[in-house]
């Protein structure tokens, strides 16, 4: 059962930010509440404080500014899952937040509160880190932005200070030639924790690699890019066997574990395997054929 | 004129209640005054107490009380075991260790209560745990069920001096000298994994004292009100008529909810008679995963002996059963498995051996299949085993040794959870599998479909399995039928109903006999007040056992109003007929009597009471059957599996089914189905996992995965036949468990058959696709 706690219900975010300051770490913002409400009732948090920072307006809205797309932190899954904009820039997060547990719980979870729980396996993280994203963290001594690769540490570790909040997420408009793709493998068709999750992002000219985004879930105590692989894809045609081998450095770059639901041998074939289909996908997408 | 109910696919009668929210349950149950109840559990797995200091939260405001296990003195009892030892079976060992209560010196399993706290609300209960000073010294726990055997690496009793829980073996013809005559001898070790029930709704139990009236009224989310209500007049001393045990709408049974002389049946009644308040409790899903009896878990030595022609000679399995840290349902689980394990086919001898260890888990009950899946997949994976060494194809080789029809009745030779030697009642098992066949297209699927699938690429497989169900035990069930002046019928029986639809099957068997519609027949099932004996709700035995005690009752009301009819209408009976709520005179539908006039001329009139009869249009009736009725049936399910990540779609699944007169085409349907699904989550989804220190890694759905709607395959193709079985008067076998037995030994043959090119040997009963693949692997390396 829930613990004993003050809710706070500010009506702007410098009301909010200034109870998180005036009280962290003793105070936590509480959005859609999927994680947070579990992980009270199981003891793992135990705020005084809790501050419902669900509807406020700073925090919401998807919106194009200055050649970037910017998602507010308290954006819900359902509101991405369903925008025009996110389905025609960045198909990848779409593809990602179609997966992400069921739709009750979409509409309710939001992408700050998937990228702070700090989980490896938070559905949004790879396609967002495939994204080149940034995230935009406010406290009451002001805004900050970091790439998102900067924000996750550890398991349940990320950059945000207690007293900062997730404001916003921007990345750049697609280029020309850019195609992506996204694959969740979990034990269940909907809600299920990924096993592996796998995010693609490439840019192409002439079947040429620009620029090459590969990044993992649920392999590594936390989100995880395959730098490696992105390196040695860039300036290579896009073909099987550059695939094949960018998906062998996927498997170098990642460092699962085994739990009941799987082994981390399994874990680290699947890396390489649903890399390599990803890169595949995404290829076809930019316009090249081989 | 009514028309024909039995047998009609009738909507169920009950959804009018479910569907619109208005069913009760028992966390809708408020009474004034009324406290709740909160169990502080264990956290370790096997430890000694060596204190619990509770005063702090006696200070906490809304705390009323606690009370650890010295607090109820004599009061705190083991047991009983609410399931006798098997001494039918000669030569059979079984070491009680009933049910604890609440935790006395020694802690045997995760999640075992040490401390109960009565409180103004549950919040303040679980608050008030912070409060409990608990020191527990932690011993090694016993996970491992052959290191249990052998005592390592610690006793669960210590004054048991042993961690051996039964040890029964039981032989029908000769194995060995089978053995010596056999072309072929294969031997496995194979694993059946365990399993939650998980029902929807979790338990729960409220309890009322009444002082003044010297009564106890119990809600309890249980499938045995009656000897709920028992055990705990006898533990208080009371009357069994003081109490009176209610089980609400139920979502949900599957097992688990059959237990009795628990933690809350034991405790709270006692609590709320010191108290004077009411109480309740509702079990939250942790604890039900920890606390709540699950099934399965067993490790078995298997090997068959057959004939170069692919002809059973012999079956020998030594098992190891997990009973968990307590044996309080004796050994109805290992027994069904002995059942179960040669079940249809032709096993001219058998030998069985059942090693039942304690270990530092929870306590092993009946969940959905209860021992029988273990035997069947057992058995189904040696006949694979069979059919690849012989190179013969699985579907021929079962042909080859099911029973002929007019094998039976036949008795087995093994004695089963019910204490008789089990009989082969009935049944056509051949012909289920040909039905199969048929259904599948089998001829078509290995030599077209299959071969053209696998050109393309395509890893496409097949599983075809057969089994049997045992239903329809003892001890027996009764019921009371009544018409009541308003000319409506109303059933009440013992058992009590989670969901299965007996309000709706019942109905049709007294609609049928009396006339009425099946609207209305009102059926009230698992309230003390209503009818007061029988056993329970389990082993697929509430239409089969209940059904037919309904049955007798509604024939001899029958009989009653063509007695009473003919006395008023002043004809014989045989010149009355009975439809439309009324009887009338044969050719002269004008000379009528409602059934409700009927009723009321039947009580309270002079002259009615004659010497050999009752007032009322009222009669009850029982049923106890000699021995169990067996259904059987054959599944078949074509799997595709992604050859690299394992992930896995089920293109097919086909089941046919035998289990006697049909009383509802719909339900049995959707029982058939609910089966299955959960024959497709024990093999693919669900899974409970102890680690090492005994702890329960899956104690929450987001690691018990069960399946979903999206997770099962598009259709569940049901084919019936119905052999009708002799021991009871409408032919009926149960059938409540039936989709979960076969269907993970027909899982693990798909999957390698789809992946044929690695000749896997899957020796468990759960499969995942990083075990597939784990599977894989180490078949590549040896290839």
């Amino acid at each position: 059962m829930l613990p004993e706690f003050d809710l706070v219900m500010p009506r702007s975010l410098n009301e909010a930010l200034q109870v998180l300051a005036a009280g962290s770490p003793e105070v936590l913002p509480i959005a859609g509440g999927t994680n947070l409400t579990v992980d009270m009732r199981s003891g793992r948090y135990e705020p005084k404080v809790v501050v419902d920072i669900e509807k406020l307006p700073e925090l919401k809205g998807i919106r194009r500014e200055n050649g970037q797309i910017c998602v507010g932190g308290g954006v819900t899954i359902a509101e991405l899952l369903k925008d025009g904009l996110v389905a025609e820039t960045a198909p990848v997060l779409k593809s990602a937040c179609a997966l992400f547990a069921n739709p009750l719980i979409r509409n309710r979870a939001t992408v700050g509160g998937n990228l702070v729980d700090g989980s490896p396996a938070a559905d949004t993280a790879p396609s967002l880190l495939a994204l080149d994203a940034e995230i935009e963290l406010t406290s009451q001594d002001g805004k900050r932005r970091l790439p998102l690769d900067e924000f996750f540490i550890h398991v349940r570790k990320t950059a945000r200070q207690p007293n900062e909040l997730v404001t916003a997420l921007r990345w750049a408009l697609p280029k020309p030639g850019t195609g992506s793709a996204f694959y969740k493998l979990g034990l269940r068709k909907a809600d299920a924790i990924s096993v592996v999750s796998v995010a693609v992002v490439l840019e192409a000219e002439k079947g040429v690699c620009r620029k090459a985004r590969i990044a993992l879930g649920s392999v590594a105590p936390r989100p995880v890019r395959a730098k490696n692989a992105e390196e040695f894809l860039t300036g290579k045609l896009l073909k099987k066997e550059v695939f094949e081998e960018a998906a062998a450095l996927t498997a170098q770059a990642v460092s699962p574990i085994s739990d009941v639901r799987a082994s981390a041998e399994y874990r680290r074939r699947m890396s390489a395997v649903l890399t390599r289909r990803m890169l595949e996908q995404a290829a076809e997408q930019t316009g090249w054929k081989e | 004129m009514t028309g024909k109910v039995f047998g009609q696919p009738i909507p169920r009668l009950e959804d009018q209640f479910l569907l619109t929210g208005t069913a009760k349950f028992i966390d809708d149950i408020e009474i004034p005054g009324m406290v709740h109840a909160a169990f502080l559990r264990s956290d370790y797995a096997h430890a000694r107490i060596k204190k619990i200091d509770y005063s702090a939260a006696l200070k906490r405001p809304g705390v009323i009380a606690v009370y650890t296990a010295e607090d109820f003195g004599d009061y705190w009892r083991p047991g009983p075991l609410q399931v006798p030892p098997p001494t039918a079976i000669k030569g059979s060992q079984f070491n009680a260790r009933p049910l604890v209560p609440i935790a006395k010196d020694k802690v045997r399993f995760s999640g075992e209560p040490l401390a109960v706290v009565i409180a103004e609300s549950r919040y303040i209960a679980e608050d008030a745990f912070d409060d409990i000073i608990v020191d527990l010294e932690p011993l090694p726990a016993v996970v491992d069920l052959e290191e249990a055997w052998e005592n390592k690496p610690a006793l669960v009793h210590d004054d048991l001096g042993t961690n051996m829980a039964a040890l029964v073996k039981q032989e029908r013809g000769n194995y060995e000298e089978a053995r010596a005559k056999a072309d072929v001898v294969i031997s496995r070790k194979i694993l059946v994994n365990r399993n939650a029930a998980a029902a929807m709704e979790n338990r729960g139990f409220v309890v009322n004292w009444d002082e003044r009236e010297q009564e106890m009224t119990v809600w309890a989310t249980t499938q045995a009100p009656i000897p709920l209500r028992n055990t705990i007049a006898a533990r208080l001393g009371l009357f069994e008529n003081q109490v009176r045990v209610i089980t609400p709408f139920i979502g949900g049974g599957f097992g688990p909810k059959i237990m009795t002389s628990q933690a809350d049946d034991v405790l709270l009644p006692w609590i709320a008679m010191k108290l004077k308040r009411p109480i309740k409790w509702i079990e939250d899903r942790r604890e039900n995963f920890l606390a709540t009896t699950s099934e399965r878990d067993q490790v078995h030595y298997a090997e068959i002996a057959l004939t170069k022609d692919g002809v059973i000679l012999g079956v020998k399995d030594v098992f190891y059963h997990n009973t968990g840290a307590y044996d309080p349902y004796g050994m109805t689980v290992p027994l069904n498995t002995q059942t179960h394990t040669i079940s249809n086919y032709r096993v001219p001898s058998f030998y069985t051996e059942i090693r039942m260890v304690f270990t530092n888990q929870m306590v092993v009950t009946p969940v959905r299949g209860a021992g029988r899946p273990e035997g069947v997949f057992v058995m189904e994976r040696l006949m694979d085993a069979a059919a690849r060494e012989l190179n013969m194809d699985p579907a021929e080789i079962r042909l080859k040794n099911l029973l002929e029809p007019n094998e039976l009745p036949l008795r087995t030779g093994i004695i089963g959870q019910d204490f008789v030697e089990g009989v082969l009642d009935s049944g056509n098992y051949k012909a289920n599998l040909q039905k199969l066949m048929e259904m599948v297209e089998y001829e078509k699927f290995r030599k077209e479909i299959q071969p053209a699938l696998r050109a393309q690429g395509k890893h496409v497989g097949m599983g075809i399995v057969c089994f049997t169900e045992g239903t329809a035990v003892g001890p027996y069930e009764g019921a009371r039928v009544t018409i009541g002046g308003n000319g409506k019928v109303s059933v009440a029986t013992g058992i009590s109903t989670q969901g299965q639809g007996h309000f709706t099957v019942f109905a049709q068997i007294v609609a049928e006999q009396l006339g009425v519609k099946a609207e209305d027949v009102n059926v009230v099932t698992g309230d003390t007040a209503h009818f007061h004996w029988g056993a329970g709700t389990f082993a697929s035995r509430g239409a089969a056992v209940a059904g037919t005690a309904i049955y007798n009752a509604a024939v001899k009301v029958r009989e009653k109003i063509f007695a009473t009819a003919s006395k008023w209408l002043e004809v014989p009976p045989e010149q009355i007929e009975l439809g439309d709520g009324k009887v009338w005179v044969k050719g002269k539908p004008e000379q009528f009597i409602t059934l409700g006039d009927l009723a009321f001329r039947a009580n309270p009139t002079r002259g009615v009471i004659e010497p050999g009869v009752e007032p009322g249009l009222e009669a009850t009736g029982y049923y106890g059957p000699p021995y169990g009725a067996t259904g059987a049936g054959a599944v078949a399910m074509i799997v595709e599996i992604d050859p690299e990540t394992m992930e896995l779609k089920i293109k097919r699944f086909v089941i046919v089914h035998d289990c006697g007169t049909v009383i509802n085409p719909l339900l049995l349907e959707g029982q058939v189905e609910g089966g299955v699904s959960m024959g497709i989550g024990n093999a693919f989804y669900e899974k409970m996992v102890y680690d090492e220190n005994g702890q329960l890694l899956t104690a929450s759905f987001m690691d018990y995965l069960m399946p979903q709607a999206t997770d099962m395959p598009p259709k569940i193709e049901i084919g019936h036949l119905t052999t009708t079985s002799p021991l009871n008067p409408l032919g009926i076998k149960g059938v409540g468990e039936a989709g979960a037995i076969p269907t993970p030994s027909a899982f693990v043959q798909a999957v390698e058959d789809a992946l044929f090119e690695y000749q896997l040997e899957i020796p468990e009963s759960n499969l995942s696709p990083s075990k597939i693949f784990e599977y894989v692997q180490k078949a590549s390396k040896k290839g």
